[in-house]
């Protein structure tokens, strides 16, 4: 084991701080404590921006609150840098990934093959602090929160061992970082959760990063016909990269969106996957799917609002489910996605369409609500 | 039969309105046309969805002959029927089963497409019938129109049963029992050891929480406001019972509490009330639960967050307990006639069809769990 400089030290480095919501974020100097027992300090190399990283700053009546200020990010990939006593499944130099959903391999919910939602100090990183309740990041004398127990946005971070896998050696990790949220999500939500068969037809809502994981995961799991639904026409281009087969904008149709795919698919959909995070839009994938066994999978992050449906939707014979992180046991299963891209089975090159410094952070939010970025890379 | 290829004139209860009292009328039951066949009916039972829909349904469904739980005996069958004959006992079925369509082909449904329900289930009928009085046409309710001496039906929805089958008790799997005992075996796939809740303890309920009994589950909560219930839950296998207004929180909260945080592993909602629909989803274990919707409404929407979802519930819907109906019934039958599931337990009143009313004040006032009625001698 080769000793870094800065092990066991506080580290100083910059950060993107959330100090409340609806501000932009500061630039700041951080300190980055030492790991404590049981986590690992990461050198952040590349992080993505996701849509709800922008959603918890300012769309925050959807959201359930967190805790500022706050450092946001959870779609990223890095080296440790030094880990805490007890750590024995990562080392210095190791390129890793952190995870927003660990994977304990201990608790009820990682003993059963039904669920990845592991309970391992949910409640605290939900809070933004790790196991002890506190975080690793402070500015100017402050704690500052750690997003999801992640905070990708920074040049360091700090976070539980379970909520980190370690990958591949020749990873480009400004490319692999994406597999730490939106393509494992959407494409898990394909494979995994509405376990697409060959030979069915899917409908895909909302071609944002996750919703074309979805359409690449479908498109792997065999769909005959993957049928992408986007109010922004210029999306549709890309759908195709990603395997769509048809492409349909709801604002050229005076009818509803679910009767125009009921009508293109005589009777409705095997599977629909619904990526944007809005109630209405759920409501038009389930009423979209067939009655005969079809299944909509809710994809889209949204915490707060409500979905209202009638009860002889589901009656007929539908299936609502819902996914998170795309069914996929983290720990486990993001080494093998980083293999899968290595060996050319999954696409991740094709959702970055812009690479940016930390300083200019802000703008990869302006990039996701101009609807001109998939994924904004930040390089470190 | 003496009646064969003739109109039969016959007595039936119809519902001339919505909302009104049923009326014991003569009616004229046309001969059945291709693919038809006209059955005798001999024992009825009455549900909630035909009250739901004498209370609650679309004007463009009246006037009606209601009732689809009944079990009878082919009088007449139509040209190019081959399979029925004059003296089979049959169970008509609210669901079709051509065995040709894409639906029938597919294992993942029970929907037929030469049914009423995929197409007309807003006004619970076709539009033509066999039905006529005083010269008005009186739809038959969901295909079946048992609340009437004589009925005729596609072949597609009748089912042929053991020829000893007692059609006194039998008719039952005409829809309650089938419904309710399907959603906790089929769609809801229920596992043995797992931990499962059953909301509402009509006829349905409790056949659900048979199905949860008969799939193994080791723990089976009953939850109504009606407490007079329980004892019949327990009848039919219920472990525990709760009464949702003994507490001052909400019964998922309860639930999720009485299984260690966790939430029970499967729930079945049999109620037809959407704020117990979601009750039912709430209750479930994150991460693996399965929520079954099985009570009939067309009048309000449900609503839930996604967030539910999201955290790994699965919401599904049953009609008929997911069963394919003509290979299924007779199967059913079987299963009473050798024990395994039981169906005398839900009879608590006999009457005849002329006290149909009576009946449905049973019911209105949740008294009894099934009435049978006798229809013809």
């Amino acid at each position: 084991m080769v000793a870094m400089e800065t092990e066991g030290k506080v580290i100083k480095c910059k950060a993107a701080v959330a100090w409340e919501p609806g501000k932009p974020l500061s630039i700041e100097k951080v300190e980055v404590a030492p790991p404590k027992a049981h986590e690992v300090r990461i050198k952040i190399a590349a992080s993505g921006v996701c849509h709800s990283d922008w959603a918890y700053l300012y769309d925050i009546a959807k959201m359930k609150p967190r805790p500022f200020p706050l450092v946001l990010g959870h779609e990223g990939a890095g080296v440790v840098e030094s880990v805490g006593p007890g750590v024995t499944k990562v080392s210095i130099g190791d390129k890793v990934i952190p995870l927003f959903l660990p994977q304990c391999g201990q608790c009820e919910r990682c003993q059963s093959p039904k669920t990845n939602l592991c309970t391992k100090n949910w409640e605290k990183t939900q809070q933004g602090v790790l196991a002890d309740g506190t975080s690793r990041i402070t500015c100017k004398n402050q704690q500052v929160h750690q997003f999801i127990g992640i905070s990708t946005f920074s040049e360091y971070t700090v976070v539980p061992e379970d909520n980190v896998t370690k990958i591949h050696p020749d990873a480009p990790l400004d490319r692999v970082c994406l597999l730490g949220c939106g393509v494992s999500t959407g494409y898990g939500a394909a494979v995994n959760t509405g376990k697409v068969e060959s030979g069915s037809t899917c409908a895909v809502f909302g071609l944002g990063a996750v919703g074309l994981a979805a359409v690449m995961g479908c498109k792997a799991a065999g769909a005959s016909r993957i049928i992408a639904v986007d109010i922004n026409s210029d999306k549709f281009e890309i759908g195709k990269t990603f395997g769509a087969t048809e492409f349909v904008n709801p604002k050229d149709h005076s009818k509803s969106i679910q009767e125009v795919l009921r009508e293109l698919t005589n009777g409705g959909v095997d599977y629909a996957l619904e990526c944007v995070g809005d109630v209405a839009v759920m409501r038009a994938a389930v009423e979209a799917c067939s009655p005969a066994g079809g299944v909509c999978v809710i994809v889209g992050w949204i915490e707060v609002e409500e979905l209202s449906l009638a009860p002889l939707d589901i009656l007929l014979g539908r299936t609502l489910k819902g996914t998170y992180f795309g069914g996929w046991k983290s720990v486990e299963a993001v080494p093998r996605l980083v293999q899968d891209y290595l060996s050319r089975k999954i696409l991740l090159d094709e959702f970055v369409t812009h690479r940016l410094a930390l300083d200019q952070i802000n703008q990869a939010f302006d990039l996701i609500m101009s609807g001109k970025s998939i994924r904004t890379v930040i390089e470190m | 039969m003496a009646t064969a290829g003739k109109v039969i004139k016959c007595r039936a209860a119809v519902a001339w309105e919505p909302k009104a009292p049923l009326m014991m009328e003569e009616i004229e039951v046309a001969p059945p046309q291709e693919g038809e066949i006209r059955i005798k009916v001999i024992a009825t039972g009455l549900c909630h969805t035909d009250l739901y829909h004498l209370v609650d349904g679309d004007k463009r469904g009246f006037p009606v002959v209601l009732g689809h739980e009944s079990a009878g005996v082919v009088e007449s069958v139509g040209p190019g029927v081959t399979d029925y004959k004059p003296g089979d006992k049959v169970i008509p079925l609210f669901l079709s089963q051509c065995g040709k369509c894409k639906f029938c082909k597919c294992p993942k449904t029970n929907l037929c497409e030469s049914s009423w329900a995929t197409k007309y289930h807003d006004i619970m009928a076709e539009p033509t019938s066999r039905f006529t009085c005083r010269g008005q046409t009186i739809l038959q309710f969901m295909g079946t129109s048992t609340f009437s001496e004589y009925t005729v039906i596609n072949q597609n929805a009748v089912a042929k049963i053991d020829e000893n089958a007692p059609l006194d008790r039998v008719f039952l799997l005409g829809c309650g029992i089938t419904t309710g005992y399907g959603a906790a075996v089929n769609t809801a796939g229920v596992t043995p050891g797992s931990v499962c809740a059953v909301f509402g303890l009509g006829a349905v309920g409790l056949a659900a929480v048979m199905g949860c009994k008969n799939a193994g589950a080791s723990r089976i909560f009953a939850v109504d406001i009606n407490e007079k219930k329980f004892e019949k839950a327990k009848v039919f296998g219920a472990t525990d019972f709760l009464n949702p207004k003994a507490y001052n929180k909400p019964i998922s909260e309860v639930l999720i509490e009485m299984t260690n945080g966790g939430g029970v592993d499967f729930s079945i909602e049999c109620t037809g009330n959407t704020e117990v629909m979601r009750s039912a989803l709430e209750s479930c274990a994150k991460g693996w639960g399965v929520s079954v919707v099985v009570g009939w409404t067309n009048v309000q929407d449900f609503s839930a967050k996604p967030i539910q979802l999201i955290y790994g519930k699965t919401w599904k819907g049953s009609l008929f307990g997911g069963f394919k109906c003509k290979d299924s019934v007779p199967k059913l039958v079987r299963d009473y006639m050798s024990g395994k599931i039981m169906l005398d337990e839900f009879i608590t009143h006999k009457m005849n069809l002329e006290q149909v009313n009576d009946a449905i004040n049973l019911m209105k006032t949740g008294q009894g769990i099934r009435t049978i009625m006798t229809v013809s001698k």
